[in-house]
């Protein structure tokens, strides 16, 4: 028996599928989240351990560490650069303990603000503490030293508020940091 | 990467334990601006207990999550490699009242410790500034350092009242615990840590356990992202902490903790959704009025009145 022609199947060409396939993880987020620090994002099985302990879960933010994780594994991206959830993560680790498979949920929570970031999609508060760090070498700075005069404490505390070239010292160490290459804030 | 082996080689400073115990007495934005009180109950009960302590002239933010981390983590171990080069460069462990300095500092460690390419980044950026960090200095917590550099008996001698017949609502605070794996001291059980409350009991005072004892207080990024649901999750442990314990205290390890819980509680009475008020305090300021240092340097600065208590405390005497 003789095949007729267009019952041949097209030869697959492996090694284009497979070009293809690479270039459209390039394009993704869940790339871009390996790269800024979440190295085994991949392991995640969606077993919810995370979620389950989550102050952000708990308190009813939208994009938590399970439901977060998730969504970057299929790919979404403009709904997750609009929600401010991983600006509200508190970095308590909570995650990172519990997890069986070593994904360290709060690294996808620090890249997808990384990812942010490079949107300029960052809480002005944020900016506020950055700028305030490089200013004053600290990111909560108050000028009122009522406080530490009434508990019987020097004005000046022995930080880069009373030491001009401990301040400068990290001024330089900032500059030399990607914080510069974005230009988030003035770094004169 | 670089084996577990190196990451405990590189362990500690003090290496001499016949030594004089000496840390680097790291501050810290909170502590320093807004509760001065804390670091002057470091200033007073360390020195007593025999540990002499550095100021690390020029230490900065730590840096706090809501900075540098959300840029990089060569960044982030660059700005807490030169906090932590000040205690290297003598040979002395910082030492911290503040559990996000504790976290972030040793966290950077623990990546630069785990990664040569982060460390060999981070010692390019310092050497425009002469410095070089080799990941000996670590940052100790307060709480550890007086549980077991000092121990519960010498403490126990140390006072001169004690707290009889009061209960006590712990509060750790998720950076005391979580990721163990960075931390230089560990709970047996991370999910149910026990340092803080025999601390508390060293001073006689009860410390029983309650069900949210591990809850988080909420401030930080979730307080400046999301005040209400802050506050909320303030409030469910506030209650938890009422109606299990009914205690006469909250004591924290963490000086954010104790600034939230004291924020929060006149906050949630002004608007009519608590009724009651406990007072709070950091341990280092409870076990400075214990030691008999001058509550109003020790302990000044709050807005949930601690008036009471420490009256209670000084009428008390040592029983
Ligand atoms: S990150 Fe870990 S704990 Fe969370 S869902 Fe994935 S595997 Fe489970
Ligand atoms: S670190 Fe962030 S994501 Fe993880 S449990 Fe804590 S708040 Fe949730």
């Amino acid at each position: 028996m003789e095949l007729a022609e267009e019952g041949v199947p097209p030869v697959i060409n492996l090694t284009e599928v497979a070009e293809r396939e690479k270039e459209e993880f390039e394009e993704k987020v869940s790339k871009l989240i390996i790269e800024f620090g979440a190295e085994n994002l991949m392991a995640c099985m969606q077993c919810g351990a995370c979620a389950s302990i989550c102050p952000l879960a708990r308190t009813g933010f939208e994009w938590y560490n399970k439901k977060l994780i998730k969504a970057i594994l299929v790919g979404m991206r403009e709904e997750l650069l609009d929600d401010m959830t991983p600006w509200a993560c508190v970095a308590c680790n909570r995650c990172t303990e519990i997890c069986p498979r070593n994904v360290t949920p709060f690294e996808v929570m620090l890249a997808m603000r990384r990812l942010m970031v490079e949107d300029f999609a960052l809480p002005t508060l944020t900016i506020e503490g950055l700028r305030s760090l490089y200013e004053h070498g600290h990111a909560v700075y108050m000028t009122g030293r009522e406080a530490r005069k009434k508990v019987g404490l020097p004005e000046k505390p022995p930080t880069t508020d009373s030491d001009e070239k401990a301040l400068q010292e990290l001024k330089t160490i900032l500059k030399n940091t990607k914080l510069a290459e974005l230009g988030l804030i003035p770094m004169g | 990467m670089v084996s577990e082996a190196m990451v405990s080689e590189a362990e500690t400073v003090n290496e001499n334990e016949e030594k004089k115990l000496k840390f680097g007495l790291f501050l810290g934005c909170n502590i320093t601006f807004n509760r001065p009180d804390v670091e002057q109950a470091m200033r007073k009960i360390f020195p007593a207990l025999g540990v002499e302590l550095d100021d690390l002239a020029g230490q900065s933010c730590c840096p706090t999550w809501g900075t540098m981390p959300s840029i990089d983590d060569v960044g982030w171990c660059a700005v807490a490699a030169r906090n932590l080069c000040l205690g290297e460069e003598k040979g002395i462990d910082l030492m911290t009242a503040c559990n996000t300095c504790y976290a972030s500092l040793n966290e950077a460690r623990h990546k630069m410790l785990k990664n040569p390419e982060i460390m060999n980044g981070v010692n390019e950026i310092l050497a425009k500034i002469g410095k070089k960090y080799e990941g000996k200095a670590k940052c100790r917590h307060v709480a550890w350092v007086l549980y077991k550099d000092i121990g519960l008996e010498k403490i126990r001698e140390s006072i001169k009242y004690t707290l009889d017949g009061l209960t006590i609502a712990v509060q750790p605070g998720c950076h005391f615990l979580w990721p163990s794996e960075v931390y230089p001291d560990k709970e047996k059980d991370p999910f149910n840590p026990v340092v803080l409350r025999e601390l508390c009991e060293a001073l006689g005072a009860e410390a029983p356990y309650y069900t949210k004892l591990i809850d988080c207080c909420g401030i930080g990024a979730l307080r400046s992202t999301d005040p209400e649901k802050s506050f909320a999750l303030a409030k469910d442990k506030l209650e938890c902490i009422k109606e299990e314990l009914d205690a006469d205290l909250i004591v924290a390890g963490c000086s954010s903790c104790t600034i939230q819980f004291d924020d929060v509680q006149e906050k949630l009475r002004k608007e009519g959704k608590i009724n009651f008020s406990i007072p709070v305090l950091h341990y280092v300021q409870l076990l400075a009025i214990c030691m008999g240092f001058d509550p109003q340097q020790v302990a000044g600065v709050c807005v949930t009145p601690r008036d009471e208590i420490i009256k209670r405390i000084l009428e008390g005497g040592k029983r």
